[in-house]
């Protein structure tokens, strides 16, 4: 996780970072008057196809655009409170784990073309993949933290966040990122261009990394929602049940430790490769 | 929304030092959170208010209107749904419910002013110069208020660029949520290619000026806090410790309120 902090020293990085949180903010806000899932937590959003876009393309500058762009757009949209300090961490990773897991998605992105791009049929596979898992821990992180705080039950906001996340992704994403990667590379702002090799983590057995992260944003989500619904009693759609159950928290805190180790574990640097030819 | 939230007024709101209203912003937040029941969020909403009319953000909050009607009726609607009570009045609503329902119209209500206040009444380097004070690192806070500065710019073309598409034929309405998804794709790309494309002479201008050059920065603007400052956050924090003492005495709670 090292570049997430030396990516500061750069100034087109910063920049990156503020484009990013502003336009991912500016569609929040629009589309904050949509379609409400719950007033004052969450809305149906077609922004959320941003942050793993942001990430893939400007790596750790796109996951810090995402988290403080979330927070901008719960200051103007009126969902700024206890549920956006967790979703600032939620937004981030929405961002990080894209660029962090798109070198190590089991030969899916081919060792010789490591572009931030869909242009083929595995790729598309790969930045599917690599949603998923980004919205999953997205999802299971705000939603472990607004069942402790006793506002939101985990079973039905982990499901609704993970949903909301991946549908604009899915659908949208791969098509984004095809139109734009030729644009950003042009003008040499993808953070590969930008950022020195040196200055990205290293990272250690980044398959297994990639296994771990997935375990733990998919299996924390499953875990989690089973647990809330045959403990606690929650329901997938609805507020019934217990919040603040020990039993949600303590089943789906190893997997959000996993989601860390992960995060350490994975690099980054194999994308580093168009540099190693020049 | 036009580009410029700032207004250049010289209230007594605009004229307090930008570290004393970041903390008032952050202490209104939790002051706002603290109570359930609407009737125990009137005096911080008074003070809200107040501040609005003082720093001229009522004109600002005029400009997100229909995002305010929005959330507002989708919120007594919603919070109606999800939540009961003894009382009952017609049909699913219940006076807690109702109560609960206003109350967290009131909260996002509140919380949009607090930040339009915070926004209408402080200079983009004014609020860096504030976070960086108060011990952001300048990089960070620089990146914040930048990305502020520009969402009222990028919400703007936006909008433009949603009407011109429109007039080329798009529709965003019609089809089911998959379609409509699809359909967004022709915003997405031109507000993305537009806010990007000169990130590189932006990096140059910035370089140019010596911005990264050393760890420590030094500021033209040059805060002093004055005695107004040191009563107003005096205020502030005793009007916080006071409603920290009821809430944790067990007041602002709706009796009876069921959240199914």
């Amino acid at each position: 996780m090292k570049e997430v902090v030396t990516m500061w020293k750069n100034t087109r990085m910063i920049i990156l970072v503020a484009l990013s949180a502003a336009i991912y903010a500016a569609f929040l806000i629009v589309f904050k008057g949509g379609i409400p899932i719950v007033p004052g937590i969450t809305e149906v959003r077609p922004a959320n196809v941003f942050p793993p876009v942001f990430g893939l393309l400007f790596g750790p500058a796109g996951a810090w655009g995402a988290a403080i762009g979330n927070l901008i757009g719960d200051l103007f949209g009126g969902t700024l409170g206890i549920g956006s300090i967790f979703g600032f961490f939620g937004n981030f990773f929405l961002g990080f784990i894209p660029y962090k897991m798109w070198g190590a998605t089991f030969g899916l992105v081919p060792k010789n073309d490591m572009s931030q791009n869909t242009n083929s049929f595995k790729k598309v596979l790969a930045f599917e993949l690599v949603s998923l898992v980004a919205a999953a821990a997205c999802g299971i992180i705000i939603a472990w933290y607004l069942d402790i705080a006793g506002m939101v039950p985990f079973a039905f906001l982990a499901i609704t966040i993970t949903v909301n996340n991946f549908a604009a992704s899915v659908v949208l994403g791969p098509i984004l990122l095809l139109l734009l990667y030729p644009r950003v590379k042009r003008w040499g702002l993808v953070w590969t261009d930008i950022m020195a090799k040196e200055d990205v983590a290293k990272g250690f057995a980044k398959n297994i990394g990639s296994i771990l992260m997935i375990i733990g944003a998919i299996g924390g989500l499953v875990a989690g929602v089973l647990v809330a619904i045959g403990v606690a009693g929650q329901q997938l759609y609805g507020f019934t049940g217990e919040q603040g159950q020990v039993a949600v928290w303590l089943s789906v805190l190893p997997f959000l430790l996993m989601i860390i180790v992960a995060s350490v574990m994975l690099s980054g640097r194999e994308q580093f490769v168009e540099e190693l030819e020049d | 929304m036009d580009a410029e939230i700032y207004i250049d007024n010289n209230s007594f709101i605009h004229r307090l030092d930008p570290r004393v209203k970041i903390i008032i912003f952050l202490l209104t937040f939790v002051a706002i959170l603290l109570f359930q029941d609407p009737l125990w969020m009137l005096p911080i909403t008074v003070l809200i208010v107040i501040q609005l009319v003082a720093s001229g953000a009522l004109v600002n909050m005029r400009r997100i209107r229909y995002i305010l009607i929005v959330l507002t009726v989708s919120s007594m609607i919603l919070w109606n749904i999800f939540s009961s009570g003894d009382t009952k009045l017609f049909w699913i609503v219940s006076v807690q419910s109702l109560t609960y329902a206003v109350s967290r119209t009131m909260l996002m209500i509140l919380m949009i002013s607090t930040g339009m206040i915070l926004i209408t009444s402080t200079r983009n380097e004014e609020l860096v110069n504030g976070m960086i004070r108060l011990g952001m690192p300048y990089r960070v806070g620089f990146a914040i208020s930048t990305a502020l500065r520009l969402v009222p710019t990028i919400v703007t073309s936006t909008v433009t660029i949603s009407q011109a598409q429109r007039s080329r034929g798009l529709d965003l309405e019609s089809g089911n949520l998959l379609e409509k998804l699809k359909k967004f794709l022709p915003l997405l790309v031109p507000v993305f290619i537009s806010s990007i494309r000169n990130t590189n002479i932006f990096g140059m201008a910035l370089e140019s000026k010596g911005f990264g050059a050393s760890e420590k920065r030094t500021f033209y603007l040059d805060f002093q806090m004055k005695k107004a400052d040191y009563v107003v956050l005096a205020f502030s924090i005793l009007f916080m410790l006071v409603s920290i003492y009821f809430a944790v005495m067990g007041y602002g709670k709706i009796e009876g309120l069921i959240r199914s």
